[in-house]
């Protein structure tokens, strides 16, 4: 197990470097904003973006630029500096990266335990009233889009513009304090987010339980005497719920990235929200930074998944 | 159909039926504000009415300041903060956005008879706040506007300054001396100017260069590439960021939020201006700008940093009343075309655009009339220089561009057609125009209306939409990308004189042929230069006068299309007593505060 997560940890490293490569290309290479031209500002002279340019080093070559860049990134964990904000990106992406765990780890807790839930009722109860109505609310849940829903909510739910004053409302998470404070001003954008992440994981693990039940164990299972309960939750679902589990780590690592939607109606400072203000303003080290902290969420969270598995199915060995 | 299949359809159906009603009673409480108040403060400054001290005022933004750096900042949003934690030396009050009046300085500037030297006099009793704790002396306005020329700071308005003697023409590398500025004594500080421009360079006295900069506090922070002393800005106004004992601005939170506290240092007998609030905290990253604007109506103690949304602006206007504030922001919205690019080098292709254009759908683009009026020439409304260009009516005598044609006339873009060789009255070459716009709103709304007008009348236009940043920095302000017409541009004062307002903009020889390029239009008329250099060696009514022609000789060059005179709009919370500064158009910190 550990030759395979040390190799897996430097075949992330390798792509790292690839989507760095691939990052810098796309932004210097493509037409976009001249960063010493948005440093220099609103009615700059060509002497004072040439001597800006100079300054940031923008006037030497591509591959010098990027071996800079690479050197800096690798070496001194230096994503470089925000022309936008005139500060360093890493500042900017760490200040904000607990903000977007806090968010995403708590929707993600929200969002397993109800769609695992109502998947498994569904499953149980297949063809029921129950079945259709949670099955047809998480049709609807993913059909609506997460910045309709979050705005609904804010206008019917939030103590200051909602029809019912119940949860705080946009903002509120940058105001809360301390770890509860916190935590209720993130209820609904828990909600929010999670809501179709839920409804998927529900119809996931509802079909994949439903083919469960029906293996020759599941009976032998019964056959000795187990309750139902045990059937399902100790049988059933543990081997129904592997791919769910994949799907959950592969959503938390790109949500890593930020989640935009939900941080920007909810006024949450997160990656996602900084990596959106930096495309809007082609605040290039900002890009590449979030970039590079998306596609490392997503490589150590599909590590982790992979480690999981072996805790959740014996046969799987590395 | 089984029976529970039919319940849960009248189950859901009741479940959304639910949703879309409550969702949409909404707006019954935002008119709450509104059902007691007579008046509808549409323009009403409350600069004046009776102000009690205290309070916290919170504002919500979209967007973070440019720099706190005085030397760099060069947005109105930027000076929002500029004006309220530090003093230039001179500034407006509220009720006057024409004459400023003396803030760091004690009098007026002493113009010499041959406005050549321009002396100043600065008052005594102004004390930076912590960590710096000293008085302010000449020095450090001179050293204010050393620095703003070093590449380390990046001035951005070096033209304004460069009459001086010995102003560097280049970026400096480090903060090198101008012997131009003298310093006889501690509260005396003289410009010696190259040419007679000493009333024009006075205006320019009440930018943010003029903030007073400790050296010895400063210098190690300018020495650094970029300088860091935009996180680290010493304080002489009422209010200040907060920081710590060396000077770091812990309450600057980049890209997130602004907290500002009283200067313990402030003498209220040394300033004009009242500070009646105790703090400002200020999130920098509301960017719902319904879900903000919303908080603040229904609020307390709240206000947003700029114009609302269009929608909500209209039941401001109409419905809520009471709770904004209308400023005209000395400035104007534009269509440049390119007087280099075919077909528009041809004036009177130029002109029957102009006859042609519908500036009143460009406004709609853009909110609506609640946004502003809709332009005859450049000079905006309460500007001077204004009335002597025609007022709201314009060049009555200018056929091609009026107040009767704001729709758009093309009978008469069609007589200018036939005199560009086009017989059918509509364009007819084959050029395609390329034209750069916004990729969001309302840029991107005002592009694509301005395509459709172009298109109206012949032309076939290429529109590409960019990052907002990038419509200038890399497209509209590089003569070499050749762009037809930039999707929408505007201007606004530098200071209340009409050359910062005309200059800039449609100067031949202010022209940047590699980047950084202010004149979109490429207007290079040798007669509107002539005419600029002399109008900036008069003053008074004749200086009034010969802008005002100036502004009827960029009209006769059909160099841009003029759309709108922006106004401003403030939207508050019903317990704020808002007012706002005419110079920026925006908040005034030091004179707003909570009933």
């Amino acid at each position: 197990m550990a030759s395979y997560i040390a190799r897996r940890l430097l075949w992330t490293l390798l792509l790292l470097l690839v989507i760095t490569a691939v990052t810098f290309l796309i932004f210097y290479v493509l037409p976009t904003a001249d960063p010493a031209a948005q440093r220099a500002g609103r009615d700059p002279s060509p002497e004072l973006i040439t001597a800006i340019r100079h300054q940031l080093g923008l006037d030497k070559s591509l591959p010098a630029q990027y071996v800079d860049y690479t050197k800096n990134l690798f070496l001194h964990f230096d994503f470089g500096q925000s022309f936008i904000n005139n500060t360093s990106v890493r500042s900017l992406i760490f200040d904000r990266l607990p903000n977007t765990l806090f968010l995403v780890l708590g929707a993600a807790v929200v969002w397993f335990v109800i769609g695992v839930s109502i998947g498994i009722i569904s499953a149980v109860r297949r063809g029921s009233f129950w079945d259709r109505l949670l099955m047809g609310g998480a049709l609807v849940a993913i059909s609506a889009p997460v910045y309709w829903m979050g705005l609904v909510c804010l206008y019917l739910f939030s103590n200051d513009i909602g029809v019912w004053h119940i949860f705080p409302g946009s903002g509120a998470y940058q105001d809360a304090h301390g770890f509860f404070a916190k935590c209720w001003s993130l209820v609904m954008p828990w909600l929010v987010l999670s809501a179709a992440f839920a409804a998927i994981y529900a119809r996931l693990l509802r079909s994949n339980l439903l083919e469960t039940m029906n293996e020759d164990y599941i009976r032998t299972a019964r056959a000795k005497g187990l309750s139902e309960r045990r059937v399902v939750l100790r049988h059933g679902v543990r081997s129904a719920i592997t791919p769910v589990v994949t799907v959950l780590g592969l959503d938390i690592g790109i949500l890593m990235g930020g989640a935009i939607l939900t941080e920007t109606v909810f006024n949450i400072d997160g990656v996602g929200r900084l990596s959106f203000d930096a495309i809007q303003r082609g605040d290039l080290a900002t890009i590449q930074g979030t970039t590079i902290v998306l596609a490392a969420g997503v490589a150590i969270m599909s590590l982790v998944v992979d480690i999981l598995y072996a805790f959740l199915d014996p046969r799987v060995r590395y | 159909m089984s029976r529970s299949f039919l319940r849960f359809l009248v189950v859901s159906m009741l479940a959304v039926l639910t949703f879309v009603v409550a969702a949409c009673g909404g707006n019954d409480n935002s008119s709450s504000s509104s059902t007691t108040k007579s008046s509808g403060g549409t323009t009403t400054n409350a600069a004046e009415a009776p102000a009690k001290k205290g309070g916290t005022f919170n504002m919500l933004a979209a967007s973070d300041v440019d720099f706190n750096d005085p030397g760099h900042t060069y947005y109105t949003w930027g000076m929002v903060f500029t004006f309220a934690t530090n003093r230039p030396l001179y500034s407006f009050k509220p009720d006057d956005g024409a004459n400023p009046v003396p803030d760091l300085a004690e009098a007026a500037p002493e113009i010499s008879a041959d406005k050549k030297t321009v002396t100043v006099k600065i008052r005594t009793g102004v004390k930076y706040a912590p960590p710096v704790n000293r008085d302010v002396t000449s020095k450090d306005v001179k050293y204010a506007m050393e620095r703003f020329f070093s590449v380390n700071v990046g001035g951005q308005y070096p033209g304004y300054f460069q009459p001086i003697v010995g102003s560097p023409a280049k970026p400096t590398k480090g903060v090198k001396p101008i012997s131009g500025i003298e310093t006889p004594d501690d509260q005396t500080i003289v410009f010696k100017l190259k040419q007679a421009t000493g009333v024009s360079f006075a205006a320019a006295l009440v930018m943010p260069i003029t903030v007073p900069v400790p050296e010895e506090y400063a210098k190690p922070f300018d020495a650094k590439s970029p300088s860091t002393y935009n996180t680290h800005v010493a304080f002489t106004g009422p209010y200040m960021i907060k920081n710590d004992s060396k000077g770091s601005l812990t309450g600057y939170k980049p890209g997130k939020s602004i907290a500002l506290v009283r200067n313990p240092n402030w003498d209220a007998k040394t300033d004009y201006r009242p500070a009646y609030l105790d703090a400002i905290n200020v999130r920098t990253n509301a960017t719902d700008a319904n879900v903000a604007a919303r908080q603040v109506i229904d609020g307390q103690s709240m206000g947003l940093d700029t114009n609302p949304p269009a929608n909500i602006l209209r039941d401001l206007v109409t419905k809520i009343k009471g709770q904004y504030l209308s400023v005209p922001s000395g400035g104007y919205r534009y269509f440049p075309m390119n007087t280099e690019v075919k077909p528009f080098d041809n004036i009177n292709v130029r002109r029957a655009v102009m006859a042609g254009f519908d500036r009143d759908a460009a406004r709609k683009a853009r909110g609506g009339k609640y946004v502003g009026d809709i332009a005859t020439h450049w000079l905006p409304p309460d500007f001077p220089g204004f009335k002597e260009a025609g007022g709201y009516d314009g060049f009555s005598d200018i056929d091609f561009f009026n107040k009767n044609n704001e729709k758009g006339d093309l009978a008469i873009a069609a007589k200018y057609f036939k005199a560009a060789g086009y017989a059918s009255g509509k364009y007819e070459g084959n050029d395609e125009i390329l034209m750069v716009g916004a990729n969001a709103d309302p840029g991107k709304a005002q592009a694509e209306v301005a395509q459709a007008q172009l298109e109206k009348m012949g032309f076939k236009v290429r529109l590409r939409l960019v990052p907002q940043d990038a419509v200038y920095t890399d497209w509209c302000q590089v003569p070499s990308k050749k762009v037809g017409m930039c999707g929408g541009a505007g201007w606004f004062k530098d200071f209340a004189d009409p050359q910062s307002m005309l200059e800039p903009t449609f100067k031949g020889s202010l022209i940047n042929r590699s980047s950084g390029n202010i004149n979109y239009s490429m207007l290079n008329d040798p007669k509107v230069d002539d005419a600029m250099n002399k109008a900036a060696l008069l003053e008074g009514d004749a200086r009034l006068q010969a802008w005002a022609d100036i502004d009827k000789m960029i009209v006769q060059d059909a160099a841009a299309i003029p759309f709108i005179w922006d106004k401003t709009t403030l939207a508050f919370s019903k317990n704020v007593n808002a007012v706002a500064n005419p110079y920026i158009a925006l908040w005034d910190l030091s004179y707003t505060s909570i009933k």
